[in-house]
C-alpha cells in the first residue's frame, strides 16, 4: 500500500472520466457564503480553445474558478471537469488543471526554478524529470537567468512568468488564469497572450482566462462569459458577440474622408464618417467583391490613401457596459439568455 | 530566444503517488528550515547532553568492569558527584538500594540504563525539543498563509492530509534527530563500553522503548505547534502561543503541586495540634523512603529519572509533565495507572484537538 503510494503510477488519472467533449461543465451552480449568494444558478461550458471570463469586481469570478478546482463546496447544481466532480475527486481534476492565480503566491525562500520544480514535484513528476521540465518551460517563458533568484525578489513580470511556468510544467489539459497580464509591460503582455494562443492553437489546450482587460479577451479569446452579481449575463463566441447589427466594414485612411464617404454613397455603398479608436474612419456597408474596385477608384479620385479596410466589429467594452447596465435594471428571463448559447444582449 | 528554448513540448509519463508528495513537502520544508543558522546551532547543541550522559554510561560500565560498582555506589550514597554530571550518582545510589554487597549486575544495569535514558529524554531533550519546534513550527503554515502559498498546494493534486503530513514530517524528523537518534546512540555506546556484547540482548527492549518514547514526545508536540501555526498568518503570534503554553502550563502545574503540598502540610500541622503527630510520622517517613536518596542539587535529575515516586496528580495539566509521566510508563518505571493514565488521556485529547484544528484551518483559506 505504502509502496504503491510512493511508486510511479500510470498516467491513468489523467484520462477523462467520461467521453464528454466539454472540459468544464457547470450546471445551475449555486454557492453562498452565509446569506450572500455568490454564484446564483451559474451554467457555463468551457470548450477547447480560449474562453474569457469577465465581470466587475465581486461578480463571483474567483469563486467560480474555485468551484472548478473543487476548493469550495457548492450549495446546489453540478460541476464537472473532464467528467469528474471536482469537489469529490479533486486529485483527478487538479492533475489535469494548471492554475495561475491572481495573487502572488510563492513559497518564500525558493528560487524561480526551484519554485517551478516544486510545483512539478507536487504534481507528481519524478525528481529528474521535474527539473528538466522546469528549465524547459522557463526557457519557453523567456525567464532567463532571473530564474535563479529567490521568488520574493523577482520583478512582477518575472514572477508572473514563474507562476505561469509552474502552472504548465505538468502539461495540463486545462489552464486557468486569473488576470494573467496584471502588471506586465506591453511587450511582456503581448508575449504572454502569444503563449496562450500557441498553447490553445498548437497544443490543443483548453484555456480559461479570468480578466478585467477586455482588449486581451477580444484579442485572444474564442468565447467570452460575462458574470455579474453571481449570474451569467452573457455568453457566446467573440465573433458573434462583436458582430454589428448589420454587416459593415471600417475603412481607415488619410485624406478627405468625408468626400470619399460621399463618393462611396454615390457609387451605391452607403457610407458615413465615424469616430474610431485611433481617429476618424468611414463605416460603409459590407462591399461585395466586385465593389472593391469601385472603392479603390473613389479613393483615388478623392485623394484618400487607404490604410485598412476590415469588417467592422463592436468593441467588447461597449457590449460589456451595455450588458452590465441592463443587469443593474430588474432582470427578465428574456433579457439574459442562458449560458452556453451564442447570444448578444437585447 | 534562449539557446536552449525547445518550445513548449507536451509531457506524458508516469507520475508519483501521494506518499511522494508528502516526502517532497517534507524535504523542501527541511531544506528551507535548515537555512536558519539558529536551527543548525540548536540542533548541534541539542546533542551535547548526549555526550554527558554517554560519560555516565561509560563510568557505570567501567565500574562494573573494574569491580568497583559497590565502591562507586557507596560514594554516590555519600552524595559525591561520581561522573561529573551527577546523574549516575543519583541513579546508582537508588539502584543499589538496600545491601550494596549483594548486587545483581544485570538488574542494576537495566535499572541504571533505563533511568539514564528516561532522564535524558525528559530533562534536556524535552526542553530542547520545545526550543527546536518553537523555532521551526510557527512559520511552517503561517508563512504559507501569509504568502498565499496554500494556492501552490491546493491548486495541485495535494490533499489536506498530504499537506498536514508533509508539514508534520518536517518537525518529526527534526525532533527525532534530537531525541530518538541520541537515545539510540546512548544505548549503542552503553553496549560498546560494556564488558560483553551479550548486554545488547539483555537490554534489547530499551532502544524500542526509546523509539516509542521519542514518538510520544514528538507527535502531540508537533501537532500542537502546527495547529498554532495554522491559526495565524503571523508566525510571531504562533511562536508566542507555543512558548506561552509550555511556560503557563508549567507554572500552573507548579502552583497546583505547591498548593497540594501546602494543604498537606497544614493538615499535618493540624494533626500535630490535635496530638496525632505520632500517627503522621510513619507516613512521612514512608514518603521520604519512596522518594529515594535525593540529595540537594540533583533532586530534579532524580525526578526526571523517575526515582521520585510521589504521585503527581497534576501532571496532565502541563505538556512537559504529562509527557514525562507517560514516558516513565513506556520505560516501565511507572506502573501505577493513576500516575500516567490522566496524562495519557490529556495527550491524546491534545493530539486529537490539534488535528481537528489543523483540518479545519488548512481548508479555511480555500473556502473563504
Amino acid at each position: 500500500m505504502l509502496r504503491d503510494s510512493f511508486r510511479r503510477v500510470s498516467p491513468r488519472p489523467l484520462m477523462p472520466a467520461s467521453t464528454d467533449p466539454i472540459p468544464v461543465r457547470l450546471t445551475d451552480v449555486v454557492k453562498r457564503y452565509g446569506r450572500r449568494t455568490v454564484l446564483d444558478g451559474v451554467s457555463i461550458e468551457v470548450t477547447p480553445g480560449i474562453t474569457g471570463l469577465v465581470g466587475p469586481n465581486g461578480a463571483g469570478k474567483s469563486t467560480l474558478v474555485r468551484a472548478i478546482l473543487g476548493l469550495v463546496k457548492l450549495v446546489g447544481g453540478e460541476a464537472r471537469v473532464f467528467g469528474h466532480d471536482p469537489y469529490r475527486h479533486p486529485r483527478q481534476v487538479r492533475e489535469m488543471v494548471g492554475v495561475v492565480p491572481e495573487d502572488e503566491c510563492s513559497v518564500p525562500g525558493l528560487s524561480g526554478v526551484e519554485m517551478v520544480r516544486y510545483a512539478a514535484r507536487l504534481s507528481g513528476l519524478p525528481a529528474t524529470e521535474a527539473l528538466r521540465r522546469s528549465h524547459e518551460v522557463l526557457d519557453w517563458c523567456d525567464a532567463g537567468q532571473e530564474r535563479y533568484r529567490p521568488v520574493e525578489t523577482l520583478s512582477v513580470g518575472t514572477r508572473q512568468k514563474v507562476s505561469f511556468a509552474a502552472a504548465i510544467v505538468h502539461d495540463p489539459a486545462l489552464i486557468i488564469l486569473d488576470e494573467p497580464t496584471n502588471g506586465l509591460d506591453p511587450i511582456e503582455r503581448r508575449a504572454m497572450l502569444g503563449r496562450l494562443t500557441r498553447l490553445a492553437r498548437n497544443h490543443g489546450k483548453t484555456i480559461f482566462v479570468s480578466t478585467h482587460v477586455l482588449p486581451d479577451v477580444q484579442a485572444i479569446c474564442d468565447r467570452v462569459i460575462l458574470l455579474a452579481r453571481g449570474r451569467v449575463r452573457l455568453a457566446g463566441g467573440i465573433a458573434e458577440l462583436t458582430r454589428p447589427a448589420r454587416p459593415a466594414h471600417h475603412l481607415a485612411g488619410s485624406g478627405p474622408l468625408d468626400r470619399l464617404a460621399d463618393a462611396l454613397t454615390a457609387a451605391g455603398l452607403p457610407a458615413s464618417v465615424t469616430a474610431g479608436e485611433t481617429g476618424p474612419l468611414i463605416e460603409l456597408a459590407s462591399p461585395r467583391p466586385e465593389q472593391l474596385a469601385a472603392i479603390w477608384s473613389a479613393a483615388r479620385q478623392t485623394g484618400v490613401a487607404i490604410r485598412s479596410l476590415a469588417p467592422a466589429s463592436r468593441p467588447l467594452e461597449e457590449i460589456f457596459v451595455q450588458t452590465l447596465r441592463q443587469a443593474e435594471q430588474p432582470v427578465t428571463g428574456a433579457a439574459f439568455p442562458a449560458a452556453g448559447g451564442s447570444h448578444a444582449p437585447a | 530566444m534562449p539557446l536552449h528554448d525547445v518550445g513548449y513540448r507536451s509531457w506524458s509519463s508516469s507520475r508519483c503517488g501521494p506518499a511522494m508528495t508528502v516526502w517532497v513537502i517534507a524535504l523542501t520544508g527541511i531544506r528551507l528550515a535548515w537555512e536558519s543558522r539558529w536551527l543548525r546551532r540548536l540542533v548541534f547543541f541539542a546533542w551535547s547532553p548526549a555526550l554527558l550522559f554517554a560519560a555516565s554510561f561509560f563510568a557505570f560500565e567501567q565500574a562494573i568492569d573494574d569491580g568497583r560498582l559497590v565502591t562507586l555506589g557507596e560514594k554516590a550514597e555519600g552524595g559525591r558527584n561520581i561522573d561529573g554530571v551527577g546523574m549516575l550518582g543519583t541513579v546508582l545510589a537508588d539502584a543499589l538500594g538496600g545491601d550494596p554487597n549483594e548486587v545483581d549486575i544485570k538488574a542494576t544495569r537495566r535499572l541504571v540504563w533505563t533511568r539514564l535514558l528516561l532522564a535524558f529524554m525528559r530533562a534536556p531533550q524535552a526542553i530542547l525539543l520545545a526550543a527546536v519546534v518553537g523555532l521551526v513550527a510557527p512559520t511552517l503554515i503561517s508563512r504559507d498563509l501569509r504568502a498565499k502559498a496554500w494556492l501552490v498546494y491546493f491548486t495541485r493534486p495535494v490533499g489536506r492530509t498530504e499537506y498536514i503530513l508533509g508539514k508534520s514530517v518536517i518537525l518529526l524528523l527534526l525532533v527525532l534527530v534530537i531525541t530518538m537518534l541520541p537515545a539510540l546512540a546512548l544505548w549503542l555506546i552503553g553496549v560498546l563500553v560494556s564488558p560483553s556484547i551479550a548486554v545488547a540482548w539483555e537490554t534489547w527492549d530499551l532502544p524500542v522503548r526509546a523509539v516509542i518514547a521519542s514518538l510520544l514526545l514528538a507527535v502531540p508536540t508537533v501537532l500542537l505547534a502546527l495547529a498554532y501555526s495554522s491559526m495565524t498568518a503571523e508566525s510571531r503570534i504562533a511562536s508566542f502561543a507555543w512558548f506561552a503554553t509550555w511556560v503557563a502550563c508549567w507554572i500552573a502545574h507548579t502552583a497546583l503541586t505547591t498548593a497540594d503540598f501546602v494543604a498537606s502540610s497544614r493538615q499535618r500541622e493540624a494533626a500535630v495540634a490535635r496530638g496525632a503527630a505520632s500517627l503522621q510520622r510513619p507516613q512521612r517517613r514512608r514518603d521520604e523512603a519512596a522518594a529515594g536518596p535525593l540529595r540537594g542539587q540533583f533532586k530534579w535529575l532524580a525526578r526526571a529519572a523517575g526515582i521520585d515516586t510521589k504521585l503527581d496528580r497534576w501532571a496532565w495539566i502541563s505538556p512537559y509533565h504529562a509527557l514525562g509521566a507517560v514516558q516513565a510508563a513506556i520505560f516501565g518505571i511507572e506502573r501505577r495507572p493513576a500516575a500516567w493514565l490522566p496524562a495519557a488521556v490529556a495527550l491524546v485529547s491534545l493530539t486529537v484537538g490539534s488535528l481537528l484544528v489543523l483540518a479545519w484551518r488548512v481548508t479555511a483559506p480555500a473556502q473563504a
